[in-house]
């Protein structure tokens, strides 16, 4: 068969690439055609205007956008569109039980909860069909394990580089990777229609794009949002910098708790437009603001881990975590970002009893050629600390300062040795194999803050 | 100053945790006039429920394609995808072509020089000269 050119004979359905000529054409068109409901109404009008066609509508059942819109805004007392697909349409979807087997969930987990999973605040801002709820316990789950097994394994790692590694392991940036390496697409647009296999996200839209009328940036209206809200205010930056307020006031990975984005105030002397405040208060209720996928995808996979965990049991979700999160690699030694090694290692040295480090020579090779190369250990009495290779005799000095430091932190206790609390605590008891607890070594941390 | 700390990614290591399947889903294209997809129909009566249910992490979906050659398309983890031409093939072949398709992680084929690939640095450290015994001319 020969391909349908579906972009050639759906060229009239579509709205006109510049909105300007669209509003134009509105005043003139007077055929209103009376259709049974709205709500499907909104959906197409959706579905044409911002997909172009897909393959099962027949050039019969698409009616023109411009009545569409026309007829769109009805009375004001209607209910709002949803854009997410229902939750009836779960069982039947192809998606959804593939993902389902792919990634062995417990089959105590129906398949409504998946979809549910997948669906974004910002397409249902109705907590109890959103997976905004599950992904607040999936986070603090995730968060907890993560933490518990750094801390016990290496107890002796610094804040900061907890936080990292925090960061590293449940971050947003990785449960994003994480979703697409499960094989979850992402909605191009939200709708009732599509397949509830799918992300459901709205994008948030781009500073440069048109606001509905097509005469002003989104950048220059009062609701402009400030993209990457995590990044620390200014003002909060002078109070604040301390890693001390950092484990009180922040979440998990140092940065500032992320407020909700409705909250965000226009930039001073912004223009307040009374026209499309009126006209989208309806719209701006079932979905205030926009997401990134990226922040999408992380809710997603955090909602994922608090399902689990609310239909299975802790062994469940600390399962889930082992497989997916702690056999992802992270070489910790590459997290350390040293300014003063040697000082470091002289004042942890003074702390814990040791002579102070002493740097020696242990080979050299082309001292006075273009490349030399030194080889410099660092001492502590009889014992070698760490040791170190580089072009002058400075820099491989702070190089095995820096090695030494790094061997200190990244201390880990025996295998036998670990238990961390879950093990013991919680669910895990009624499967009768029980750890002991021991108490756990943890170490001051930082050695100089 | 406190101790700085560099954020990254961890890299995931499928199959160390848990394993997924690379291929997610194969779509089944035949023509219910034409001979060459004589097998490709006997396939999608007879075979194809069971594929599908040994395989459910794989998503498969079955459509038409009048007066042409029957087609596997399989999509994969890395965005590629991969179709092989089923015409005048049997079922049994098909099927293989399909586990085939299934068992693909998607990538191009390429000659692996090296048999090991490793994340970690090696254990045995990379050769110094400033190390070991002494050598003389």
């Amino acid at each position: 068969m020969k391909r349908l050119r579906l972009d050639r004979w759906a060229t009239q359905s579509q709205p006109p690439r510049n909105p300007r000529l669209q509003l134009r054409s509105r005043p003139f068109s007077h055929t209103v055609r009376p259709i049974a409901s709205t709500r499907d109404l909104q959906q197409t009008c959706q579905h044409i205007s911002r997909r172009g066609l897909a393959t099962e509508t027949t050039a019969s059942d698409v009616t023109p956008a411009e009545d569409i819109e026309l007829v769109a805004p009805i009375e004001s007392g209607q209910k709002p569109t949803l854009k997410a697909p229902s939750h009836r349409r779960a069982p039947h979807s192809a998606k959804l039980s593939a993902l389902h087997a792919r990634l062995s969930l417990p089959s105590t987990m129906p398949l409504q909860t998946l979809a549910r999973c997948l669906i974004d605040p910002s397409v249902d801002s109705r907590p109890g069909y959103n997976n905004a709820p599950f992904a607040t316990l999936g986070q603090d789950l995730l968060g907890y394990y993560t933490s518990e097994h750094l801390i016990c394994n290496y107890p002796r790692l610094p804040m900061p580089i907890i936080f990292a590694a925090q960061y590293a392991y449940v971050g947003s940036q990785t449960l994003a990777a994480m979703r697409k390496e499960w094989g979850v697409e992402t909605v191009a647009a939200p709708g009732q229609e599509v397949d509830p296999g799918l992300l459901q996200l709205e994008r948030v839209k781009p500073g440069k794009a048109l606001d509905e009328s097509g005469t002003m940036q989104l950048k220059d209206m009062p609701m402009a949002k400030r993209l990457g809200n995590k990044a620390r205010r200014r003002e909060e930056l002078n109070e604040r910098r301390g890693v001390g307020s950092r484990i009180v006031y922040d979440d998990e990975f140092g940065d500032l708790r992320s407020e909700p984005a409705v909250d965000t105030e226009p930039f001073a002397g912004a223009p307040i437009s009374t026209a499309g405040e009126s006209q989208d208060s309806s719209e701006d209720i079932t979905t205030p603001v926009g997401t990134t996928v990226e922040a999408a995808s992380a809710s997603f996979v955090r909602a994922l881990a608090g399902a689990i965990y609310l239909h299975g049991d802790a062994s469940a979700v600390k399962a889930f975590h082992k497989d997916h999160i702690l056999s992802r690699h992270l070489p910790l030694h590459t997290l350390f970002n040293f300014t003063h090694p040697t000082r470091d290692l002289s004042r942890l040295c003074l702390r814990e009893g040791f002579e102070p480090p002493v740097a020696r020579i242990i080979s050299e090779t082309g001292r006075l050629s273009r490349t030399p190369v030194f080889v410099v250990g660092v001492f502590s009495g009889n014992d070698k600390l760490g040791e170190g290779a580089g072009s002058s005799l400075n820099e491989a000095r702070i190089r095995a300062a820096a090695a030494a430091l790094r061997s200190w932190y990244l201390y880990s206790p025996p295998d036998t040795q670990i238990v961390v609390p879950s093990d013991v605590e919680g669910a895990v008891l009624k499967q009768g194999k029980v750890k002991q607890w021991k108490p756990q070594m943890v170490d001051m941390g930082e050695i100089v803050t | 100053m406190p101790l700085q700390a560099l954020r990254t990614v961890a890299k995931p290591q499928n199959g160390l945790g848990a394993f997924i399947l690379q291929c997610k889903r194969i779509d089944f294209h035949y023509c219910d006039w034409a001979g060459s997809s004589k097998g490709m129909n006997q396939f999608l009566t007879n075979n194809l429920a069971a594929f599908a249910r040994n395989n459910p992490g794989v998503e498969c979906t079955v459509s038409p394609r009048p007066g042409r050659h029957p087609v596997l398309k399989a999509q994969y983890m890395n965005g590629r995808e991969k179709s092989i031409c089923v015409r005048n093939m049997t079922p049994k072949e098909i099927l293989e072509k399909a586990d085939l398709l299934r068992n693909a992680n998607g990538e191009k084929l390429r000659r692996t020089r090296k048999p090991v690939t490793s994340v970690n640095d090696s254990v045995r450290g990379v050769w110094s000269p400033f190390h070991g015994a002494e050598w003389k001319v």
